[in-house]
Order: C-alpha cells, then sequence, then structure tokens
C-alpha cells in the first residue's frame, strides 16, 4: 500500500509539473494531476468521482460568488469611493486613526466573503491610493494590501481554510470567531504600522482628486443599510433559529446585494456586474472545483492516507518547527487545497496529543495566506502589485512583505504550540 | 478557441451523462428485506407522523410480535448509512428473528435521504455486495447525512432544539444530531420527531441504535448509555466482555444535545442505548477507498497509526471484517435482551434465530440473508 500510494502520489506530481510547463493554469494543473493520479492508480478515468469531488464546494463557491456580487454592487453604486474619502476627509490630520480605519476597510470585504482577491480588488486599489498620499512606498503599499488581503480571508465570519479542514475532520466551525478575529486584527494593525507608519504628510486635496468620486445622493446610509440587512438577516437565524425560515449564507448575501442595487443613487446594469464578478471569480472557482476533483482522487487512490499518516506519524517538535515553511509553500502549490489535505492531518495529530482544535487551526489559518504570494500559483500576490500598480520586481515586493510575514509565522506557530492554554478564546 | 470550447463541452457532456447514470442509479438501487417469519406488520413512519409521511424518509418499520407478551425494544440502523455494519445488523434481525416474548420494532434505513448519496470528496464507493448461500446482495452504501438534494441549503450555523446548542451547520441533515425532533422543522428534524412519535405510540421501552466510528475516535467498542439505561448497559457490557468479546461502557453526557443515547431518554420513557463498532473506512487515515476496504476493514495505513498510539481500539493486519462488526452488533443486542428481561421479569424480551457473534464469524454474515427470488413476493419488501 506504501509503495503503491507513493507511486501515484509522485505521479500526480510530475503530471502538475509538467501542466505548470505547458503554461496550464494551475487548476487546469490540479484537474491534470488528479486525473493522472487516477489512472495510475488503476482506476481509469472515473466519472462519478471527477463530478462528486467537482460538487465538494459547491456551497463555498456560491458564498462566494454572492458575497462578492455583493460587494462589487456597493462598489459600482459608489458606496466603497464615498467610504474611503469620508474617511480621508474626517481623520487626515490623524495618521494613527486614519491607519487603522484603512485597516477595517481592507479587512472587511475578504472577512465577510473569505477571499483576499475580493479585498485587493474592492478595497485594496483605493486604500493604496490613499497610503501613497501618505508617502508610503509602491512596494510597501503593495505589500501591506497583500498581508492585510490574506489576513482578512483568515478573519470570521468565513475564513475558508479553517471551514475546509473543519469539514474534514467532522468539527463543527464552532468557536472559531474570537481565535481567528483576534491575531488577524492584531497583524493587520502591526503590518500597516510597521510597513505604513513612515511617511510625509497627507496631501488631501492630490489624494481625493485620484479617488474616484462617488455619484450625488450616496451617504453613509446606503453604505451601512446593506450591511445591516445582512447583520439582521444572521441575528433572526441565531435568535429565533426554530421560527425563521433557512436561509443560508448565499441567499443572505443575495438580499444585501439586492438592497444595495435598489439604494444606489445611480442606475446600476445587474446583468454586467454579475457578468463581471463571474469573471473575476473564474479562477478561484475553478480552483476551488479542482481541488475537490483533487481531493476526491487523493482519496479514492490512498495517497490522502498516506500523507495523513506520514503526518500524524511525524514527530510533534519537527512538525511545530517546520510550520511556518510547510504551510504557505501548500498554500502556493495547492492554494485552498492545501486545508483538506495537509490540515485535516494536522489538526487528527494536533487533537491526539491534546492541542486545542479550534485554536490551533486558527494559528494555521493565519500562517496559510502568505503562501499566495508565492509561485507558483501566487494569484493574490500577482492580483496585488496590478491593482496597486506596482511595476518594479516582483522579489522587491516579496521582499518589503518579509518582516510581518516573520511575525504571522510567529504568531501562527505559537497559538499552535500554545493552543490548549489559549481554548478560553473559543468560548465552548 | 472554438475547438477547444467545442472539446471542453463534449467532455463536460461526456461526464454529465456517465456520472449522471451512476448517480441515478445508486438512488434508485432497490434493495430487497425478506421477510422473517417473526414479522407481523410492516407499517410506515407517516403512519405515526403525517408530516414525513410520502417523503423519501418515510421508512418501513418492522414490527415483530412476539409469541408471548413482554416488553418492546425498537432496534435502529441507517441513522448514518456509511457505517453498514449497523444496517445490516438491523437486516439479519428482519430477516431473521422470532420474538418469543415481547415486541420487536426494526429500522433499516431510518435516514433514507443519506442512503442514496455519497460523501463529496470522500470517494465512497456507490454499493457493496455481500456473498451469501445462493448468489450475493447489494446494498447502497450512503453518507452521514442526509442528501442536500432533500434537504438545503444549511444554515449559517444549526441551534439545536430545544436546547439552543450550537452544532455545525451540516449536522442539520444529521439524524443523530436532531433528536427529538419538532414536527415543523427541516426533513431531519421532523423525521427524528416521527420517531419520538413512533417510541410513544408504541410505547417502547428500550431504544437501540446501531452505529460504527472511526479507530481514531475515542468513542468506539462501547455502549453508550442514558442515565437510565447505566444498569442494563453495564450488565450486558459485562456479559459480552465475558462471554464474547470485549465491549466497553460509557455514560451519555448530559451536556451533549441533539444523540439519540441522550435524548431519546430524555423525551420518552424509553431507555435509550448506542453502540459503537469499529470500521476502519471512517479513518482519515485509511489507504485506498475501495469496497474491499469497507467489507475487510484491512488497512495498512490505519495500523501505522495505531503503532503510533494515534487509535482507541486494536488494529492488525486481520483488520475489521463486516462479519465481526455485524456479530458484534447482533450479539449485543441478543445480550441486551436477555439482561433486560434479567433485570425487568415483568417485561420479558426473548427472541430466537438471529445469529450471535461466532455463528457470523464461522458461516459468514451472508448466510442469514434470504434470496429474495425463492420467497413469496408478499414477504419481500424493498428499501
Amino acid at each position: 500500500m506504501f509503495v503503491y500510494a507513493g507511486l501515484v502520489l509522485g505521479v500526480m506530481v510530475a503530471v502538475y509539473i509538467v501542466a505548470k510547463l505547458f503554461k496550464l493554469s494551475t487548476e487546469l494543473s490540479m484537474f491534470a494531476a488528479a486525473l493522472g493520479g487516477a489512472l495510475a492508480g488503476g482506476f481509469g478515468l472515473p466519472p462519478r468521482h471527477i463530478a462528486e469531488g467537482a460538487m465538494t464546494y459547491l456551497d463555498i463557491n456560491l458564498i462566494f460568488i454572492t458575497a462578492t456580487l455583493f460587494m462589487n454592487i456597493l462598489k459600482e453604486s459608489g458606496g466603497v469611493a464615498f467610504s474611503v474619502r469620508g474617511i480621508l476627509k474626517r481623520f487626515h490630520r490623524s495618521r494613527t486613526l486614519l491607519v487603522i480605519l484603512l485597516t477595517v476597510l481592507l479587512l472587511l470585504p475578504g472577512a465577510l466573503t473569505g477571499a483576499g482577491s475580493v479585498t485587493v480588488l474592492i478595497t485594496g486599489g483605493m486604500v493604496a491610493v490613499v497610503l501613497q498620499t501618505m508617502g508610503v512606498s509602491r512596494a510597501r503599499t503593495a505589500a501591506i494590501v497583500f498581508i492585510i488581503a490574506g489576513l482578512s480571508a483568515a478573519a470570521p465570519p468565513v475564513s475558508l481554510w479553517a471551514m475546509m479542514t473543519a469539514a474534514g475532520v467532522n468539527m463543527p466551525y464552532v468557536g472559531f470567531f474570537w481565535p481567528l478575529l483576534l491575531p488577524c486584527v492584531f497583524l493587520s494593525l502591526i503590518t500597516i504600522f510597521l510597513l505604513g507608519w513612515k511617511g510625509g504628510e497627507i496631501d488631501l486635496e492630490k489624494a481625493l482628486a485620484e479617488l474616484p468620486r462617488p455619484p450625488e445622493g450616496m451617504g453613509w446610509g446606503k453604505v451601512f443599510i446593506p450591511l445591516l440587512v445582512f447583520g439582521a438577516l444572521i441575528f433572526m437565524g441565531r435568535q429565533w433559529p426554530h421560527d425563521t425560515p433557512i436561509l443560508g449564507l448565499p441567499l443572505m448575501f443575495s438580499c444585501a446585494a439586492a438592497t444595495s442595487f435598489f439604494l444606489s443613487p445611480v442606475k446600476l446594469d445587474f446583468l454586467k456586474i454579475s457578468r463581471e464578478t463571474i469573471k473575476q471569480l473564474l479562477p478561484l472557482i475553478g480552483t476551488l472545483t479542482c481541488v475537490g476533483v483533487l481531493v476526491q482522487i487523493m482519496t479514492l487512490t490512498g495517497v490522502r492516507g498516506l500523507l495523513a499518516v506520514t503526518v500524524v506519524t511525524l514527530p510533534v517538535a519537527l512538525v511545530f518547527a517546520t510550520l511556518f515553511l510547510v504551510l504557505p509553500i501548500s498554500e502556493a502549490v495547492l492554494m485552498w487545497g492545501a486545508a483538506p489535505v495537509l490540515g485535516v492531518p494536522l489538526i487528527l495529530l494536533f487533537n491526539n496529543i491534546g492541542l486545542d482544535p479550534i485554536v490551533a487551526l486558527a494559528g494555521m489559518s493565519v500562517i496559510w495566506p502568505l503562501g499566495d504570494a508565492l509561485p507558483p500559483t501566487a494569484i493574490i500576490g500577482r492580483l496585488t502589485v496590478d491593482v496597486v500598480g506596482y511595476r518594479e520586481n516582483y522579489a522587491r515586493f516579496l521582499k518589503a512583505c518579509i518582516v510581518p510575514a516573520l511575525i504571522i509565522m510567529a504568531v501562527g506557530t505559537l497559538m499552535v504550540v500554545y493552543s490548549a492554554r489559549l481554548s478560553f478564546l473559543t468560548g465552548l | 478557441m472554438k475547438l477547444r470550447k467545442l472539446v471542453f463541452a463534449v467532455f463536460g457532456l461526456l461526464l454529465l451523462t456517465t456520472s449522471g447514470t451512476s448517480f441515478y442509479r445508486s438512488r434508485h438501487l432497490e434493495e430487497a428485506v425478506v421477510l422473517s417469519p417473526g414479522v407481523s406488520e410492516v407499517k410506515k413512519l407517516g403512519d405515526y407522523f403525517e408530516g414525513i409521511r410520502g417523503t423519501v424518509n418515510d421508512c418501513n418499520i418492522y414490527i415483530m410480535e412476539g409469541e408471548e407478551p413482554g416488553g418492546t425494544v425498537f432496534v435502529m440502523g441507517g441513522t448514518h448509512p456509511e457505517e453498514p455494519a449497523a444496517r445490516l445488523a438491523a437486516w439479519i434481525l428482519a430477516e431473521n428473528a422470532v420474538m418469543e416474548a415481547g415486541r420487536l420494532i426494526v429500522v433499516l434505513s431510518s435516514n433514507r435521504s443519506a442512503s442514496l448519496v455519497t460523501r463529496v470528496g470522500g470517494a465512497y464507493p456507490p454499493d457493496f455486495s455481500i456473498p451469501t448461500d445462493w448468489g450475493e446482495r447489494t446494498f447502497r452504501l450512503g453518507d452521514r447525512w442526509a442528501d442536500p438534494l432533500d434537504q438545503w441549503p444549511d444554515p449559517e450555523v444549526y441551534i439545536h432544539y430545544p436546547s439552543g446548542q450550537f452544532l455545525a451547520f451540516v449536522d442539520i441533515r444529521n439524524l443523530n444530531r436532531t433528536w427529538p425532533g419538532r414536527p415543523d422543522g427541516s426533513l431531519t428534524e421532523r423525521t427524528t420527531h416521527a420517531f419520538m412519535e413512533l417510541i410513544r405510540q408504541e410505547k417502547v421501552d428500550l431504544f437501540i441504535d446501531l452505529h460504527e466510528a472511526e479507530l481514531q475516535y475515542p468513542v468506539i467498542s462501547t455502549i453508550v448509555a442514558h442515565d437510565r439505561g447505566e444498569e442494563l448497559a453495564a450488565f450486558t457490557s459485562m456479559m459480552l466482555s465475558d462471554m464474547e468479546f470485549n465491549m466497553g461502557m460509557e455514560y451519555s453526557p448530559p451536556s451533549l444535545h441533539g444523540l439519540s443515547h441522550r435524548e431519546v431518554g430524555d423525551h420518552s420513557d424509553a431507555v435509550s442505548l448506542l453502540f459503537e463498532a469499529p470500521e476502519p473506512f471512517l479513518d482519515a487515515t485509511r489507504g485506498k477507498t475501495t469496497r474491499e476496504q469497507l467489507l475487510t476493514g484491512k488497512d495498512e495505513f490505519v495500523v501505522k497509526a495505531g503503532k503510533a498510539g494515534l487509535l482507541f481500539e486494536k488494529m492488525d493486519e486481520n483488520g475489521w471484517p463486516v462479519d465481526v462488526r455485524v456479530g458484534r452488533h447482533t450479539s449485543a443486542v441478543l445480550m441486551t435482551m436477555e439482561t433486560w428481561s434479567e433485570l425487568n421479569p415483568d417485561r420479558p424480551l426473548r427472541c430466537r434465530g438471529v445469529p450471535r457473534y461466532d455463528e457470523i464469524i464461522a458461516l459468514g454474515l451472508g448466510h442469514w440473508l434470504h434470496d429474495p427470488s425463492a420467497a413469496p413476493p408478499e414477504r419481500v419488501e424493498i428499501e
């Protein structure tokens, strides 16, 4: 069994590398690796498993799509520009308050949608303009947007790494709010103060001129009411769970999107925004779909079991000492696929040795997004430098990320090691 | 570009057709039950609660009236269909049991919806076959949760009724997290409500929920007992460990809600027990996910996890064959009836025709599965 599964794993890795050499996208390379694994494992091309695996993250994809549609409608209606300009006008004299509010703006979209790319696309560009008028270099601006976008994706309520790993070990996605929120907020603030503190006086006129102008009639009410609708639906479901129809998160986000659409002071082309949302999300939806197929084939052929048993039988000290490297690298190769493939056995191991699986998983979840700037995928890293307008050497951008990244790695690892002592954060 | 799109479209269509056929077949695979001579009546769950009638979970209820009066025991299989030994043990009862005293009620597909789907990402085979003396019988494998085709969407978080305890959103489709259910809830909540009505209307004295567990799960090879069943479970566990195989006993935690061993006991007069047998197929460290692994319970990777001290049950190269797992359940049910009769002589439960652990291992589980084509049509039911 060990030789068989090892050979299948070897074939999958080889097919993935060859596919990347042929310039196939990450999602298609993963799909090709899955097919290669099924063939090498003697299962032929199993249509049932391919289709079933592709459906694994259907619900998460739906959350992704509807949440991003909501954010895009808010952006197109001028709500995001209005908020950024409002914050800048009100707080441009206080650098401290301004960077804190910019952090909130960066954290919100990703926390609601579970996708760092949504943060980069919705608020990343505008926050970058403000940061540059504050005298922060483009490389540092890109680093701030990238790091906080990653932390926003790990932040609650939607953290895909935590959700996917928890689902893989039959653990409820409950008790994660504070263990995820506290490090994400703390590390985001450290990042923005570390990289964005030094700079000159803010040129308000210049900044306002560069930012898009919101349409007439946009106001704070029109920004907050859709968010309140979403919050109210969550609240009702929790307060009166047995008297409220089950809507599910996708429909809740759709309700918020509809509210934002109807409150918009300008007429919006709903179909155009929907099309652009899908176009914008296609690589991520494709990745999640292909990760599902890959994981299904790995499970079918025993490769997942091989990885799981290898990880859970490693010396614990070695696991702790290499988490900071293994997690980002696995993210760089598999993106969210790293959670079910590597996260599941690690959480089983941590649970077995008496650590708190919720806090440990939260610690791992803040480290994982760092891999999104690394090749071969580097999707969020590339997207960030694009949106921020950073045209110089990619390595310089990575260098700007190093100090906050090291702090994040240290905090995440310590959360894992001391998870049992931090279990009070779960509130369970 | 056009050619590329055409190739992808053809590939997609092929995938849709071939996988769709497979899904359709497993959702519509008919499983026969050859009724034991002891089965006096077959009812539907909808007979006890209108809200479930005609739904996918309106399952068969097999009732075996005893030759003499006594207590009433209800044995439930199929809470989690991905635990096949639990369903198969109930099958053995439905096809072989004859009650000498008391009454036996058996359900084979308590979450029938969950038996019609396999787990996404789990790579489960859609079905499996058991060799018999006359050929083979094929059964659906199923999943832990009801099919999203029957119950969707899931809530943002599942809040259990009536305790208000927060549970994973997906567990609103898990039959063993929705007890005691509610009449206007989700399909799974209505199903457990219907079973509670059955328990109350049929005046069930003893309720047994059959399960299997991964070896990395601490609650394994054991009886989990409600407070009122502690004495019964302790005696049964002691007798089984002394005479047949090692069996533990655990108390149902009062703060863990939605599970049958807690809620059935709390919300009815029945004593509730839950039996767990080991199933390496469910372990996250398992190797190839195949029918062979499911039925033999052999797995080198799980053995390695055991050597590293990560398991709560022994695991060696002999594995945990399905005959052993089913035999544990049938013996545990029979021993529970015997202990019950000693503790409650005014409401005895005596049963014949059901094989014990040793007999199933000696002759194979298939020996007690009968040929539907050789039975009178009126004595064959479909699950």
